[in-house]
């Protein structure tokens, strides 16, 4: 994590924020992105930019797949990887950047992610770049010595993982039971959707309208990343709360959607004077 | 008066192994070959043939179909998810709406239309037929199959002593399910490392099958199954569309290869 400024003078203070679009585009409304962190705060530029594979040279391309193929978790129990990326996974990963694949499916290394993004987008200090991907993003837990999914890697910069806001917070526990107990009777395929819609707005789903709610929590959850270092929150309404389950998740960025009294008051700070505290 | 007309044996004799020798003559060289006649195979056989390639499935077994017979748990309802229900409307097979994006057909049904949708497409087939080995040219690239009988592999050592045959093609497909049978051949001899299958689950995993459809060493494609045990993509449950799109893919990488050849 070692952002690089061009400019000491004016390394003390967010003058932009860029947010990259995802690869698939499946999400709507994400350019609503744009007018919501201006709001929070009006002095910074916002700008919303083609996805991270529009942004690499074609010279570079072959070296960013490579990195992206070799950036995989194919063992989670395993903080790091060593395998010798596959002629197919480099062919993907560079049929993935040109847009002629979708991404999806994979689990990437947050970490070794941001390296890669890191040199492609060369973040500043007075520019937070936040990353939006359709790819399933982990990073390795030392409590308990297993790579996790993850709906944001803070950094420089940071990614949302896109289909981690499904796929990482977990759904209540009776889903999980009821859905082994109908895989084992062979009917997951055909009563999926029915188990779904017997848990309704307890957690989200693929194509879930709400979920730009969310998109739009983390990333301001991102921008006070870049400000403060600190981006979550202990408190469950708050919107800076780093939900591990479903129901939090909804709870913190869509039923309240507000911040806490302290977060509150530190916004109110920060919006007429983005100033960065570290 | 007799029904059938008359015929000798030996007549009968020379019709199969005369027919069956000008078949093997044809396969001993063609431009694709692809291991397994599961429902991603076959696909990618019909839709190769349809633009005139040369195509030969090696089958283990007697019969075509894989697991395309059966859905989930042995019951034999096939599920599959929209937009896949496109390739049932092409191979004329009927199917009911479950619930919106997701249908059910019956097993038999879809997938005999889909052998008989191959065969007349033109794909040549080589069943009760067991891939052995690769055929490897410069540079390692896959360049052909080493295939025996299935029953010789069955049968002790000190009984048969049967060398198998090699047949060239410009490509091999495999489409052999889970076991990436061919895949795995090459991890044998140190040429790829294949991780398995990933240890989560997620519903996207479907997509991530067809989207990894494609080359995975020079010469070699993978197809549905294989793709998730070859590439380590999540384990997903008994559906078949990604094996009807994965083979239209794996067909589509095949051709426009084969097209920049020319």
């Amino acid at each position: 994590m070692s952002p690089t400024s061009t400019s000491r003078a004016r390394s003390k203070e967010l003058l932009a924020v860029e947010v990259l679009l995802p690869e698939n585009h499946e999400i709507k409304n994400l350019r609503s992105i744009k007018p919501f962190v201006s709001s929070l705060f009006p002095t910074v530029k916002v700008e919303m930019r083609p996805s991270i594979g529009e942004q690499v040279e074609d010279e570079q391309m072959e070296a960013v797949a490579s990195s992206l193929a070799s950036a995989r978790v194919k063992d989670p129990t395993r903080s790091e990887q060593d395998f010798e990326p596959m002629y197919g996974e480099l062919d993907y990963e560079r049929r993935v950047l040109e847009g002629e694949a979708r991404a999806g499916g994979i689990l990437y290394d947050g970490r070794i992610l941001e390296d890669i993004f890191s040199k492609i987008l060369r973040p500043k200090v007075d520019r937070a770049s936040i990353v939006l991907t359709d790819r399933l993003v982990s990073t390795f837990s030392r409590d308990d010595l297993r790579h996790h999914l993850r709906t944001i890697v803070c950094g420089f910069p940071s990614i949302v993982s896109l289909p981690g806001i499904v796929e990482a917070p977990a759904k209540p526990r009776e889903y999980y039971l009821i859905k082994q107990k109908l895989e084992l009777q062979g009917a997951g395929e055909l009563r999926i959707e029915q188990l779904k819609s017997s848990f309704k707005g307890r957690f989200l789903d693929y194509d879930d309208a709400r979920t730009i709610e969310v998109v739009k929590g983390l990333v301001f959850q991102a921008v006070m990343f870049h400000l403060t270092l600190e981006p979550f929150c202990e408190k469950r309404g708050c919107r800076l709360f780093n939900a591990h389950w479903q129901e939090d998740l909804i709870r913190s960025q869509i039923t309240s959607a507000k911040l806490c009294k302290d977060h509150t008051r530190q916004l109110k700070a920060l919006s007429s004077c983005p100033s960065i505290a570290w | 008066m007799p029904i059938f007309e008359k015929s000798s044996e030996s007549s009968v004799t020379r019709a199969i192994i005369s027919q069956f020798a000008k078949d093997m003559d044809g396969f001993a060289d063609t431009d694709v070959i692809i291991i397994g006649g599961g429902p991603s195979g076959l696909m990618a056989a019909r839709d190769l043939a349809l633009k005139k390639v040369r195509v030969l499935v090696v089958e283990r077994n007697n019969y075509l179909g894989g697991g395309f017979w059966i859905g989930g748990f042995l019951m034999n309802t096939i599920t599959i998810r929209a937009p896949a229900q496109k390739v049932l409307d092409e191979l004329g097979v009927k199917y009911k709406m479950y619930e919106k994006g997701l249908y059910m057909t019956p097993g038999p049904l879809a997938c005999s239309k889909l052998i008989s949708a191959a065969c007349e497409a033109g794909v040549s087939i080589l069943n009760m037929a067991s891939f052995d080995d690769v055929v490897l040219r410069e540079k390692n690239r896959v360049a052909g199959a080493v295939v025996n009988w299935t029953p010789v592999g069955a049968l002790p050592r000190n009984i048969t002593c049967v060398d198998p045959v090699a047949l060239e093609s410009k490509l091999i497909i495999d489409a052999t399910g889970h076991e990436a049978t061919v895949v795995r051949k090459l991890e044998e001899r140190g040429l790829i490392k294949v991780p398995g299958f990933g240890a989560m689950w997620v519903e996207k995993s479907e997509d991530a099958v067809v989207e990894h459809t494609g080359f995975c060493h020079p010469g070699l494609i993978v197809t549905g199954m294989a793709v998730s045990t070859t590439f380590g993509l999540p384990r997903m449950g008994p559906t078949f569309g990604s094996m009807l799109l994965s083979g239209r893919r794996g067909a589509d990488v095949a051709y426009k290869y084969l097209k920049g050849k020319k």
